[in-house]
């Protein structure tokens, strides 16, 4: 056990017993322990759902923002003050339903941000409806004849559309997913971690039963981060029995407040705009 | 006739089949979840099409479309989500479609919470989206006028072209009463010439609300409002509960008139005459129905779930000649009989 007993609050987490919320945010609070990070260094934005829940139970800065909106108010923060490690979190229909375009345009943005998607393949805070991620024929209260369409595939759509930084944990392996926070954060631009997080109230099938025989890890097959290519073939393999956990895709491009001539040398926050005159300009109109 | 012991939520999904509903389009929202799964259920049975989309704007566009074809069509979802669909309701109201939209309202402003709350009436009564409109809303107060009105607010909105809400709460909703599933002879959906696919056309049919010619959107928005002349002549919905030899008459609607209505028996039993006027179609108010009450009251206590929204218009009715008295109570904490009964004795120092 590591000491991060740091970023509790006083509250006690509130999902429901065997939650893959927890590995989360374990492993949250461990990262950035491991970082050396005081509670004021990072700001999180959470999204509506069980997963923003977790604003509650880490002492940061938070940001309990809109449903599906977590990308746009983490970008908004970041561009005011991008001193602050910026984390946001969403569940899947948060992130990929509701919230799809906004993930998409961060993406090609590269805004360093972390992004973790809670991905429980179903609607948990409105109590088991279908999500963006649920499989083909999936059952739920919403759709009870089965799912119709084909599910967002989150990783892929992040390495076509300009994320520098796209991985794959499991809350079933904490430390692991420890590792994959910290090099996100560490990473300079936008940075995407989708997790499997077991749903074991609304979605039983898809829990540590199913996944623990399934998952491995890319770094043991070898896998290069830099290639493009293979780095999509994992993201596309759905249908594989074997489920790659790690980082998919790495790379090193200028974020969008290193290419922004306003924000290059210091965050928005750092102007001083105490002493600016204005008389010159009004002059300057006046004249013309 | 079928008699049920029923949820106010399936009351209106069975209204909606009832009714005629062909497509619903929403997204997950608590609490009105249990429309959306009664629908998933039921709708494929009947022929019609049920589809969770990935967000409202998502849904109330998916009904412009439906509508469009001539199908009756509704979507539900709770305060959060009716904001996010105001721009397609604005658009629905504008390209004159019939469409029915459920407001199983919670609380704001922002996240707020999911308990009953009243805190929509100003968006639902005054527009809500962009632009020159209004559109009919009522607001039932038990599980059979959560059916009755429901069949009503697909009629009113076919017979004018028009979006209609329906301005529910959790109470209403989640609660269980005796139903009876009735539905009305002779109503029918008319036809629509307008629609898509309803005609081989000799012309070409554009739905659209944009009108940028000449003072062609002047006539079309007074167009709008003549339909909305119209409702006010046909379609106001209003219930008096002893009001005649009332001293003080409760104006309220929804779960709260229903609290009045134990408040006044209790009132009425410890000597103080109460009585009730309920708007049901809170748009169009009915104003004249209300004004005629201070021939022979000059008390009035607007009682709401919010901080006094309904309250602006019953000033602006009742005018500065009557006492006006408001208890407002914007948490999800529904007051009791015993509550307003106290409130009446203080705010009208009996
Ligand atoms: C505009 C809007 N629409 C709908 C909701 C209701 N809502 C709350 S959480 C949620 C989705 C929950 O699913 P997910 O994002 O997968 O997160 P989980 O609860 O599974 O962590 C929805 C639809 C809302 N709060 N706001």
């Amino acid at each position: 056990m590591k000491d991060n007993q740091k970023f509790n609050t006083y509250q006690t987490p509130s999902w429901c017993p065997g939650c893959g919320n927890f590995g989360i945010w374990y492993a949250l609070k461990s990262a950035y322990t491991e970082l050396g990070f005081d509670n004021n260094d990072v700001c999180m934005v959470f999204g509506i759902g069980c997963s923003g829940n977790l604003s509650n139970f880490i002492k940061v800065y938070g940001f309990h923002s809109i449903h599906g909106r977590t990308l746009p108010v983490a970008s908004g923060i970041k561009l005011a003050n991008h001193k602050l490690n910026v984390v946001a979190t969403s569940g899947d229909g948060d992130g990929l339903g509701i919230g799809l375009g906004h993930f998409i345009h961060t993406c090609r943005r590269n805004i360093d941000i972390t992004y973790i998607i809670h991905d429980n393949r179903v609607y948990g805070l409105t109590t088991g409806q279908t999500s963006p991620t649920s499989p083909q024929g999936f059952q739920s209260k919403s759709t009870p004849f089965g799912v119709i369409e084909q599910p967002i595939n989150p990783l892929a759509l992040a390495i076509i559309q300009g994320a520098t930084f796209v991985a794959r944990g499991y809350s079933g392996e904490i430390d692991h997913l420890t590792s994959l926070i910290i090099q996100a954060i560490k990473h300079k631009g936008f940075a995407v971690i989708d997790v499997l997080q077991p749903c074991v109230t609304f979605n039983p099938n898809f829990s540590y039963p199913f996944y623990n025989p399934r998952v491995f890890k890319l770094e043991d097959a070898g896998h290069n981060p830099e290639d493009f290519n293979n780095a999509l073939k994992y993201a596309l393999d759905v249908n594989n029995d074997k489920i790659p956990i790690g980082i998919f895709y790495k790379i090193s491009k200028p974020t969008y407040e290193e290419s922004s001539e306003e924000l290059r040398d210091k965050p928005l926050s750092e102007y001083d705009i105490s002493d600016i005159s204005i008389s010159e300009l009004i002059e300057e109109i006046r004249e013309s | 006739m079928n008699k049920l012991f029923s949820r106010g939520s399936d009351a209106l999904a069975m209204a909606a089949i009832d009714s005629g509903l062909k497509f619903y389009a929403g997204y997950p929202i608590t609490p009105q979840n249990d429309i959306p799964e009664f629908l998933s259920r039921e709708l494929p049975k009947v022929g019609g099409t049920f589809v969770q989309a990935e967000s409202e704007v998502a849904s109330i566009n998916m009904l412009l479309g439906a509508s469009s074809c001539g199908f009756r069509v509704m979507t539900s979802s709770s305060s959060p989500g009716i904001s996010l669909m105001q721009e397609g309701i604005s658009y629905l109201a504008g390209s004159e479609l019939p469409a029915v939209i459920v407001n199983v309202s919670r609380w704001g402003p922002g996240l707020g919470g999911i308990g009953a709350s009243q805190g929509d009436y100003h968006q639902a009564t005054k527009g809500g989206g962009h632009g020159d409109y209004f559109i009919p809303v009522f607001a039932p107060y038990s599980v059979q006028e959560m059916y009755d009105l429901t069949v009503k607010a697909f009629d009113v909105a076919d017979k004018y072209r028009t979006p209609a809400l329906i301005l529910a709460d959790v109470m209403i909703s989640l609660m269980r009463e005796t139903l009876i599933r009735r539905y009305p002879e002779g109503i029918k959906p008319p036809e629509k010439s307008w629609a898509f696919g309803e005609r081989k056309g000799e012309r070409q049919k554009i739905i659209k609300s944009l009108y940028l010619k000449g003072n062609e959107l002047e006539v079309h928005n007074w167009k709008l409002h003549k339909k909305f002349e119209e409702m006010k002549k046909n379609e106001i919905l209003f219930d008096k509960y002893l009001c005649d030899d009332a001293d003080i008459i409760i104006v309220a609607f929804g779960m709260v008139a229903r609290v009045a209505r134990s408040t006044i028996e209790l009132a009425r039993e410890n000597g103080l005459k109460l009585g009730l006027f309920r708007p049901i179609s809170l748009v169009p108010y009915p104003e004249e129905e209300l004004f005629s009450l201070t021939k022979t009251c000059k008390n009035f206590f607007v009682i709401e779930m919010n901080t006094g929204q309904m309250l602006y218009d019953v000033m602006r009715i009742l005018g500065r000649n009557v006492n006006i008295r408001f208890y407002g109570k914007p948490s999800s904490y529904v007051p009791t009989p015993d509550d307003l009964f106290n409130k009446a004795k203080e705010l009208f120092n009996i």
